[in-house]
């Protein structure tokens, strides 16, 4: 399949000229790049950080045991989190779209509160105050509450300007057929709505799982949490912290990946099908 | 007496803001009748339309359905609505589903019929415009005549007693004009009572019963459709004839 390039649709096709401006600055910036490189490398030695007492731990089973169930509390926190984020979230939409102004208002007032509050703000809440008041919550939903409540106005402002770009048209033939209101929003707008902003959605569970990493102060074992018990049990903060840097990085990458994947086929599908008939 | 009117409007006014796009408005529009709605843009016609099954709200006067008053909200309007059919410029076929459950649905979900007896059901009306052979594809991979062909079949799945059409064919390319038209000349001559906004003036010659020519929110005449086209009484009627024919050369 042959999609056009952003570049394609931003800029004109390359002259001679402008050929070969680019071979230069495409070498430079390799030049400038293995040079980075190499001076990372070359501090790293310096600074002793490629000896054995740094890296021979991950060479045990137990090491890469230890990260990966701070993995799976890390992506469980992760995915409630979103879970729950999208039904509050889904929740609050719905009161903002009502007509009622006293519902509009309250969730206009939530879903601001949530968006402009930090999540550690939350966290603290659920660490220091929520205990206190004798409600009784595990370290996994110290975090996995926090970041939840932290994503879900997002969630609802990006599931609103879904319902919003779904057109018009589409919900007074619904009306002329003799739909009324709340089968019109099952039936019709919302299945039009998700498709519009599923992308964003996927882009707001990149930024819950980034959220999780304050799990340990509420001392989840997270990944992150493991990773330091890791650094003070081998004093060796460098190397680890790179290991797991990679980890969510590929985790990430999945994720944005699997969100252009949706996206393309989302809207997609149409043509695709119209080539194939 | 006089057989209960299918459509009636009794001195319908509608503003938008300082503008008086509904002036007054009195029609009737008898069963199995075909009236056509002409006129310039902006003359009110597409309000007119839109006001007899409340997608746009009048702001005094009344309209009555079959001698009911037209419900003003709530399940009562939906039923009403149910029983006007209404086909638009832009088709607004349900993006995310096929063609056949587009037909589906709202007997399904409206009228709560079984799917095999929908299916059945939206199948021959899909026939019926010609377009079963696209029934699995979604609207966006259908040419506009098509599209709007399966909007008719919608429409048409819930058995109305009367259409409306809002400008049906005014974004459709001119080759597909046809095929659109003639599956509302069948629905014609089966007797559906039916008001058609259109600027296509063959078909209000050949097809229609009347003929309402709409200015500045008024229905400046309301003539039966030989004698408007042969001579219409009103010089502006005359004048819009003339100048649509002219850009139809």
């Amino acid at each position: 399949m042959n999609r056009p390039e952003i570049q394609d649709v931003l800029y004109e096709a390359p002259g001679p000229k402008t050929r070969r401006r680019i071979r230069l600055f495409t070498i430079l910036a390799l030049l400038l790049l293995a040079g980075l490189l190499a001076a990372i490398v070359r501090q790293f030695a310096v600074t002793g950080q490629f000896q054995p007492k740094y890296w021979f731990f991950f060479a045990r089973l137990t090491t890469w045991r230890f990260l990966g169930e701070g993995l799976v509390t890390t992506l469980g926190a992760a995915l409630v989190g979103s879970a729950l984020a999208f039904g509050m979230g889904f929740l609050l939409m719905r009161g903002k779209i009502r007509r009622n102004p006293v519902l509009r208002w309250l969730c206009t007032a939530l879903i601001e509160f949530t968006r402009g509050v930090p999540t550690l703000l939350f966290i603290y809440f659920f660490f220091l105050i929520v205990p206190g008041t004798g409600w009784k919550l595990s370290a996994f939903w110290k975090i996995t509450l926090p970041c939840a409540i932290s994503a879900c106005g997002v969630v609802a402002e990006a599931l609103r300007s879904g319902v919003n770009a779904v057109p018009k048209g589409q919900r007074e033939a619904a009306l002329s057929l003799g739909y009324r209101e709340t089968k019109l929003f099952y039936r019709i707008i919302f299945p039009q709505a998700i498709r519009f902003v599923i992308p964003s959605l996927i882009a707001e569970l990149v930024i819950v799982l980034k959220d999780t990493t304050f799990a340990s102060i509420v001392s989840c074992a997270d990944l992150m949490q493991n990773a330091k018990v890791l650094i003070s049990n081998y004093d060796a903060l460098l190397s680890i912290y790179l290991v797991v840097a990679v980890i969510y990085i590929l985790i990430n990458y999945m994720l944005n990946r699997l969100s252009d994947r949706v996206a393309r086929l989302l809207k997609g599908n149409g043509s695709a099908e119209r080539r194939a008939a | 007496m006089a057989p209960t009117p299918m459509i009636e409007l009794r001195q319908v006014n509608k503003h938008y803001g300082r503008l008086h796009v509904l002036q007054n408005i009195s029609l009737t529009i008898g069963k199995g009748e075909v009236v056509v709605v002409i006129g310039p843009s902006g003359s009110g016609k597409s309000t007119l339309c839109r006001a007899i099954n409340r997608l746009e709200t009048i702001d005094s006067g009344e309209i009555f359905i079959e001698g009911q008053p037209l419900p003003q909200e709530g399940k009562p309007l939906a039923e009403m609505r149910s029983r006007i059919g209404m086909v638009f410029q832009s088709f607004n076929l349900f993006a995310h589903r096929t063609i056949l459950d587009n037909v589906m649905m709202a007997p399904m979900d409206v009228k709560g019929i079984s799917k095999a007896e929908a299916r059945k059901e939206a199948m021959r009306l899909l026939e019926r415009v010609g377009v079963a052979d696209q029934a699995k594809k979604v609207p966006a991979q259908l040419s506009g005549g098509q599209q709007q062909r399966a909007a008719i079949a919608r429409a048409l799945a819930m058995h109305p007693d009367v259409m409306l059409f809002d400008e049906p064919t005014s974004a459709l390319d001119p080759e597909m004009i046809g095929e659109v038209l003639s599956v509302m000349t069948e629905l014609a001559r089966e007797g559906m009572t039916m008001l058609v906004v259109t600027h296509e003036m063959n078909f209000a010659r050949s097809v229609s019963d009347r003929v309402l020519f709409m200015e500045g929110g008024c229905i400046l005449e309301d003539s039966p459709s030989e004698e408007f086209f042969l001579q219409p009484r009103e010089e502006r009627a005359r004048a819009f004839i003339q100048s649509v024919q002219e850009s139809r050369k």
